[in-house]
């Protein structure tokens, strides 16, 4: 009996000491989660309070906030979401608006994105890493071969056809496996041939002259990308350009690191990074940025929004920048160390500035799914990029009329 | 009656929590899916099912899943078969080949799709260096990421790791035969193969129906080899059913139509199950 009595107290110890969470945040598994992570650690520490992070990949870390957001669980109290993911989350009040306006600071085109409706409404989220795409390509071998930075898709063919002639290297490597990966990469070549994806009614206008020009360009450019390409995510890209089989790319501002990392880069210091190249109208990078948002259903709701102003203030984002995150201030970009440190800076600056969203739509993933089968069937020489693009249109008109 | 049922009361107790849990993990899903698969914006809707016949995609991943089964299960039919009598032949070492044999098929399904992801590289990857090795000029070799031979390259894959699991089966189906019939088969003069076709194979059907039906089960639903290797692409060339479902559900969150094209799946395995039975019957 004695031992009974024993056993009983040392549950009831063990059970104080296991009093729940201040706050539980889930986050993405990656760069972009590490900062926030220690962020976490070291609010948790200050308060002396316990902070929980669920770390998901990013495969699964949609599905399961969703999960949360519809069922209003409130298993977190603060979730780390894609930006594309927004405007579904947002819907039917499953997110909590924020009390507090963030202020000017913040990168306009970082803001936007947080706001439903887009660009004008309340604010829903604060952006914690900003990232927008930018294009990577050889300094070396274009001042070797006299040419300047390319400012235009036509001019990015032409180096890539006699630097990659000359080099005996792929003049482009393109991200076009299919789905999100083939639309990241289509986008700013899309919107720099002046085509759009809905046009002012609010119709799908996937199928315009301008878009089937850009398919068009894009297989001419597939020409110079390695073979397979077809199937290459940003991992495969990057590796190309770290193992300099390639001139060229888009890619985004994680992978600058490692472009300059000596143990895993043959290319050191010899990639430089400027804005997405122009066609018809003036070439603007896709934007990624990760915000934080509280889920309506969250029961620590004042906690979780002191945290999320204190993770991004100007001090807090200067310390996710030097973990390697990109920052959504104007202040921290300009940060004198800062840039001494991160020498594309200035070009992530100047791309974030002008960067813009994927159509704000609820139906997105679905819409990206069969823009980019069809995209990445025109890669593969399948289909022709008309059919590609017609085909296209319709799934997308389909998909915008049954959500109606 | 009553008197059954008195008698069985004691045992309830004992039962109870195996069944609520089966009523809670199984039951109640099932049937709260069916509700789903049935429910439209309007309430009670056939309209997920109607959608089924008319959506393109849906159509070419059901394709793409049956012939996936159809080619992974013969070639794997075939090798497992051979390869079965081909170890029970041997007069020794039959032990280390089978312990061999089986390794594919004892690693994670992730991980060997992950192996081959690399190992399929057109650029970096071991098999097209082994052939430019050999002066095989390697420029069109994209395997995953050609449209013509994406399909063929994770049917490989398949083979490679699950062949190992008709072997399994049919070698232990050889050697739980009889030995009598063969010896009075062989001692009355007939060939091997008359011996083959005659009475190991009639003798075996039993076994091979399982095998096939288990395979055949496994393959209707294959997700996360294509899921690694190629995400269904490049286009729609690898889409199965179970990738579409998912997508279906966890990307685009429409239950719904996720549930009414899981029991189409359903459906159609457990026709494709009862036929091979039948056969199975009809045989004997």
């Amino acid at each position: 009996m004695r031992a009974c009595w024993c056993v009983v107290a040392m549950m009831v110890l063990a059970g104080c000491g296991n009093e729940p969470p201040a706050l539980t945040i889930a986050i993405n598994a990656g760069v972009e989660g590490d900062a926030l992570k220690a962020a976490a650690a070291e609010w948790g520490a200050r308060n002396r309070t316990r902070v929980d992070i669920v770390e998901l990949p990013y495969a699964n870390l949609f599905e399961k906030e969703l999960l949360d957001l519809t069922s209003r669980t409130g298993a977190y109290d603060i979730i780390m979401m894609d930006d594309p993911w927004f405007p579904r989350m947002a819907e039917n009040g499953q997110l909590a608006p924020l009390e507090k306006q963030p202020d000017a600071d913040f990168l306009t085109s970082c803001l936007d994105v947080c706001r439903e409706p887009y660009s004008t409404g309340a604010f829903y989220a604060l952006p914690y890493v900003g990232n927008s795409q930018l294009f990577f390509y050889r300094k070396d071998l274009f001042d070797k071969h006299g040419m300047a930075a390319p400012a235009t898709w036509s001019e990015v063919l032409a180096a890539g056809k006699k630097i990659g002639a000359a080099e005996k290297m792929f003049g482009y490597v393109m991200r076009a496996a299919p789905g999100n990966a083939v639309i990241t990469d289509f986008m700013p070549l899309f919107w720099a041939f002046g085509a759009e994806m809905f046009d002012s009614s609010g119709r799908a206008s996937v199928a315009s002259p301008e878009a089937i020009e850009c398919v068009r360009f894009m297989l001419e450019l597939g020409k110079y990308s390695p073979p397979g390409y077809t199937g290459f995510n940003a991992d495969e890209v990057s590796g190309h350009l770290l193992q300099s089989t390639a001139v060229m790319s888009i890619n985004w501002p994680a992978w600058i690191a490692a472009m300059d990392d000596p143990a895993r880069s043959k290319v050191v210091g010899k990639i430089a990074f400027t804005q997405v190249p122009s066609a018809g109208r003036k070439g603007v990078a896709e934007l990624g940025a990760w915000l934080l948002a509280i889920p309506a259903g969250s029961k620590n709701k004042a906690r979780a929004a002191d945290f999320l102003f204190w993770a991004t203030t100007p001090e807090q984002m200067k310390e996710a920048a030097l973990r390697g995150n990109p920052p959504t201030r104007r202040s921290v970009f300009l940060d004198p160390e800062l840039r001494a440190r991160f020498r594309a800076f200035p070009a992530q600056l100047a791309s974030l500035e002008t960067a813009r969203p994927r159509p704000r739509t609820p139906l997105w993933n679905e819409i990206e799914n069969a823009f980019g089968i069809r995209i990445s069937q025109a890669n593969a020489g399948s289909i022709s990029p008309q059919e590609a693009l017609q085909r296209a249109n319709q799934e997308i008109e389909a998909i915008v009329q049954r959500a109606k | 009656m009553i008197r059954n049922l008195q008698r069985s009361l004691p045992g309830v107790p004992w039962v109870a929590p195996a069944v609520l849990l089966l009523l809670t993990l199984t039951i109640y899903p099932l049937i709260y899916s069916v509700k789903v698969s049935l429910t439209g914006p309007a309430g009670f809707s056939l309209a997920h099912y109607a959608r089924l016949v008319q959506d393109r995609f849906f159509l070419q991943a059901l394709t793409q899943t049956l012939l996936y089964t159809a080619v992974a299960l013969s070639i794997e039919f075939v090798l497992g078969f051979a390869l079965a009598l081909l170890i029970d032949s041997l007069a020794h070492g039959r032990g280390f080949f089978r312990a061999g044999l089986l390794a594919p098929m004892l690693l994670p399904p992730v991980v060997v799709a992950v192996i081959w992801r690399l190992i399929y590289n057109p650029q970096f990857g071991v098999l097209n260096g082994m052939l430019r090795g050999f002066g095989v000029n390697t420029s069109a070799l994209t395997w995953t990421s050609g449209e013509g031979s994406a399909l063929a390259s994770v049917i490989l894959v398949d083979v490679w790791e699950w062949t190992p699991f008709l072997f399994l089966l049919l070698s232990a189906g050889l050697q739980a035969l009889p030995q009598e019939p063969l010896e009075a088969a062989r001692l009355d003069g007939a060939s091997a193969w008359q011996m083959f076709r005659d009475i190991v194979l009639p003798m075996l059907k039993p076994v091979i129906v399982l095998a096939i039906l288990l395979r055949a089960m496994d393959l209707l639903r294959i997700f996360d080899q294509i899921f690694i290797l190629t995400q269904g692409g490049p286009g729609f060339a690898t889409e199965t059913v179970s990738l579409y479902i998912y997508r279906t559900a966890f990307r685009f969150f429409n239950f719904g139509y996720a549930a009414a094209m899981s029991f189409l799946g359903l459906a159609l395995t457990v026709a494709f199950a009862r036929s091979l039975m039948k056969v199975m019957r009809v045989a004997r």
